[in-house]
């Protein structure tokens, strides 16, 4: 687990030296387009996360272990962390480059909504505790996945009724190697990094529910 | 079916002795018709109000979705039956408060924002039926997940409108074109979306309260 930390966070300074120092300006935008480099690995990242979420909320109904809860849990903690990230660097990158903080483009309104979301599963596992809380929590993973493609597909229906003036944005795919070189590493970097971090925070967790069962057992 | 038709009618009756849970969200949708009319009321601001309303006017209402069988919680989940039939039940007392509240409040809606209501209505209808289940199905499914949460006055909008929100949008898109008197293929778009709304979350909530519910 050390190991993965050291690794990720020792990709994630190769990734953003790179990013800044070695990987060319981009043309229109200029210096405000690296932010790119960490943008778009934070929400690849954020949404691996929220996936794992849904996968242990599944497996915790269907198996009823709470290790699947444990790792929803933890997750879903690091899915709105990275979320955050996305939408902040995506705002400062918004403001340089749009002229705006926000747009109701269908990613953004997406991202936002599910920030919403996974919110709400953080306060239910605060407000209610226990094995009721815990089906509670699974079953918003799982309905916050499901309510992905909807919220995106509303989004789109939004912005064809309040036409918005044409953004510029440089499309993913068509990056040149110098670009993409650094953007993967980041990308690797992040991933390694959440894996990392969710295998502390499940470790965290299990002693918690360790030391919870140990002490009622006593009392 | 006939199981279904029980619950309901138990339900609708205790609702018809005590009227707690129409008057309450009754009287918010009409004082936030009210609210909202007074600070703006434009014809063009009549779909965002109206569903405005009618989400939050849900949101009070479903919290109540299983306080009332706080004691007898118990005794419904032994009754053999199958715990969609419960949800089904719950949400169609749900959605039946909730129909309730729109015919209430419509007639303020015309009158403060647009009397262009009256003469669409057999359209607005289908907007407001979809939209309406679609509500019923969520806020019944988190109604029944936080009956014994702490705080579930808030927590429930808290949990619904962002998860709502696809919903609350094609609805507020599809009453435009209609107050705007544009034929219904020209909303096809909204419509379909809250139909597929409606079908996965109907779904979705009728598969998983099983886990709801139980001890």
């Amino acid at each position: 687990m050390r190991v993965l930390l050291f690794l990720g966070i020792a990709l994630m300074l190769v990734g953003v030296a790179w990013a800044l120092l070695a990987a060319p300006t981009e043309l229109f935008q200029g210096a405000p387009q690296r932010i790119m480099y960490v943008h778009v690995p934070s929400v690849v990242t954020a949404y691996v996360a929220l996936l794992v979420v849904f996968a242990g909320s599944v497996l915790f109904l269907w198996r009823r272990d709470p290790r699947w809860d444990r790792l929803a849990r933890s997750a879903a903690e690091l899915g709105v962390l990275f979320i955050s990230m996305t939408l902040l660097s995506g705002a400062i990158w918004g403001k340089a480059v749009w002229g705006a903080w926000w747009t109701w483009d269908a990613r953004l309104t997406t991202t936002l909504i599910l920030w919403f979301i996974y919110i709400g599963y953080l306060m239910v596992r605060a407000w209610a505790p226990g094995a009721r809380g815990a089906r509670a929590a699974a079953i918003i993973g799982i309905v916050g996945v499901l309510d992905i493609p909807i919220i995106h597909w509303s989004a789109i229906l939004l912005r064809t009724l309040h036409p918005q003036p044409t953004v510029f944005r440089v499309d993913g795919p068509a990056l040149p190697p110098t670009m993409l070189v650094p953007l993967v590493i980041n990308m690797v970097a992040f991933l390694v990094v959440l894996t990392a971090l969710l295998v502390l925070r499940v470790r965290q967790e299990r002693t918690l529910d360790a030391l919870a069962e140990a002490l009622e057992g006593g009392a | 079916m006939r199981v279904v038709r029980l619950l309901v009618g138990k339900d609708l009756r205790l609702e018809w002795r005590g009227r707690e849970i129409v008057s309450a969200m009754g009287l918010l949708a009409l004082l936030l018709a009210i609210v909202l009319g007074a600070t703006r009321s434009g014809p063009e601001a009549a779909p965002a109000a109206m569903w405005v309303t009618y989400a939050f006017g849900a949101t009070l209402g479903f919290t109540r979705t299983f306080t009332l069988e706080r004691d007898h919680l118990t005794a419904l989940l032994l009754a053999p039956l199958d715990r969609g039939l419960i949800f089904a039940a719950k949400a169609l007392t749900n959605w039946l408060g909730l129909v309730v509240v729109q015919v209430i409040s419509l007639p303020l809606f015309g009158a403060l924002f647009t009397e262009t209501i009256w003469t669409r209505l057999p359209a607005l209808a289908i907007p407001m039926l979809l939209g309406g289940v679609g509500l019923a199905a969520v806020g019944t499914l988190f109604g029944g997940l936080i009956v014994q949460a702490r705080l579930r006055e808030a927590l429930l909008p808290i949990l619904m409108l962002p998860v709502v929100l696809p919903l609350v949008i094609a609805a507020v898109g599809a009453t435009t074109g209609i107050l705007d008197g544009l034929p219904l293929w020209a909303i096809g778009a909204q419509l379909q979306l809250l139909l597929v709304f409606d079908i996965i979350f109907v779904t979705a909530s009728f598969l998983l309260f099983e886990y709801v519910v139980e001890e």
